[in-house]
């Protein structure tokens, strides 16, 4: 995962940003791949297994005014999915887990964002090896160090969350590998409207 | 030529093929028993992988023995004064060796393929001849484990019988396996 050129604290926060004027209504932002990453992590008996999975396409429409008129939509590219060790990379996208194969894509479509004190909370619906479940991340939106405030062209946005992986009946390996998958989404992105 | 098998001997060939996998197979098999049973970690996930590097170098080296046998065949079973059953069992039991001794890795080999991780045989990744599908991964890994519950059967069986033979017949079979 490329280091974040942003320093997170003194970025903008997005209440902050829904305090700005209403005019800025809502925006569309695309996703900068190479400073972008999902990175996951799962315990492995005593150790934990790490790693990344490539932002296939994102659809992301934020309202600074209104939070819950916003939007997200991302799918995920299961076969460039890369784990801390070779082998656990090619066990996660084989049959037992992903299923990359069959399944190549994860996807997430928001259906409810509300704010949440300094974070907003993110409900929507996550496809995993082609079932769904409702799936709730936490997001925090940043601004670029030294960035002016109404500036609003180019921001990150954190997305934490958790997944039982066996929800999705990717159970491989459950006496090796733990069951709850950790999520960090970095999305770098910028304005495009 | 005392590489080769005669009439009624073994040549140094077959000798060093039994040895080298009779020790194989049953270091294997207790190597693979305790693998079922540990819990996996960053620092003992390679034991995995030497597991398949000397199962699929035992597969090879069954390969190769049952070439050699056509090349240079073993001398026929010592069965003088031996009942007739035994002499069934022994044959019996070395049929079921030799099929237990390439389907044991075999199934292993497609069962772990199956998963989609690559197979290595110490570090080397070979081609993957089978599917990579859950029915596969759990049709081999079950056969592994089945096979290899009577391979340990019948490698009892067949020492056992070896023993019989020094003990009590004293008829040269396990001697002549040790020694042209």
């Amino acid at each position: 995962m490329r280091r974040l050129a942003f320093r997170p604290l003194l970025g903008l926060w997005l209440i902050v940003a829904a305090a700005l004027p209403a005019t800025a209504a809502t925006r569309s932002y695309a996703l900068e791949a190479a400073g972008s990453s999902v990175a996951f992590s799962v315990a492995f008996g005593a150790d934990t297994i790490t790693g990344t999975m490539p932002v296939l396409r994102s659809d992301l429409k934020i309202d600074f005014a209104n939070v819950a008129a916003s939007r997200v939509a991302v799918d995920l590219d299961v076969t460039g999915a890369q784990a801390s060790f070779p082998f656990a990379s090619q066990a996660m996208k084989g049959p037992r887990v992903l299923d990359a194969a069959e399944f190549p894509q994860i996807s997430f479509t928001s259906t409810a964002i509300t704010r949440d004190g300094d974070t907003a909370r993110i409900e929507g619906n996550l496809t995993v090896r082609g079932v769904t479940r409702p799936t709730v991340l936490t997001a925090r939106l940043y601004r670029p160090a030294g960035s002016s405030p109404q500036d609003l062209d180019q921001l990150t946005v954190i997305l934490d969350g958790a997944l039982a992986r066996s929800d999705f009946g990717a159970t491989g390996w459950s006496d090796m590998v733990g069951d709850t998958v950790h999520l960090t989404i970095t999305a770098q992105i910028r304005a495009t409207t | 030529m005392r590489w080769r098998n005669g009439p009624d001997r073994f040549g140094l060939i077959t000798r060093m093929l039994h040895w080298a996998m009779g020790l194989g197979i049953i270091g294997m098999l207790g190597f693979g028993t305790v693998l079922s049973r540990m819990q996996p970690s960053l620092g003992n996930i390679w034991l995995y992988g030497l597991h398949k590097s000397v199962g699929l170098c035992l597969l090879a080296l069954v390969l190769a023995r049952l070439a050699w046998h056509r090349i240079s065949p073993p001398p026929a079973s010592l069965t003088e004064g031996i009942a007739p059953w035994q002499v069934a069992a022994g044959r019996w039991a070395h049929r079921l060796l030799y099929a237990l001794m390439l389907a044991v890795p075999l199934a292993g080999w497609i069962g772990s393929a199956a998963t989609g991780i690559d197979v290595q045989v110490f570090g080397l990744t070979l081609p993957n001849p089978f599917p990579v599908s859950e029915a596969w991964d759990k049709g081999g890994f079950l056969a592994h484990a089945v096979l290899t519950k009577l391979l340990m059967a019948v490698v009892a069986l067949h020492v056992a019988g070896a023993l019989h033979r020094a003990l009590w017949h004293r008829d040269g079979t396990l001697r002549r396996m040790l020694r042209a």
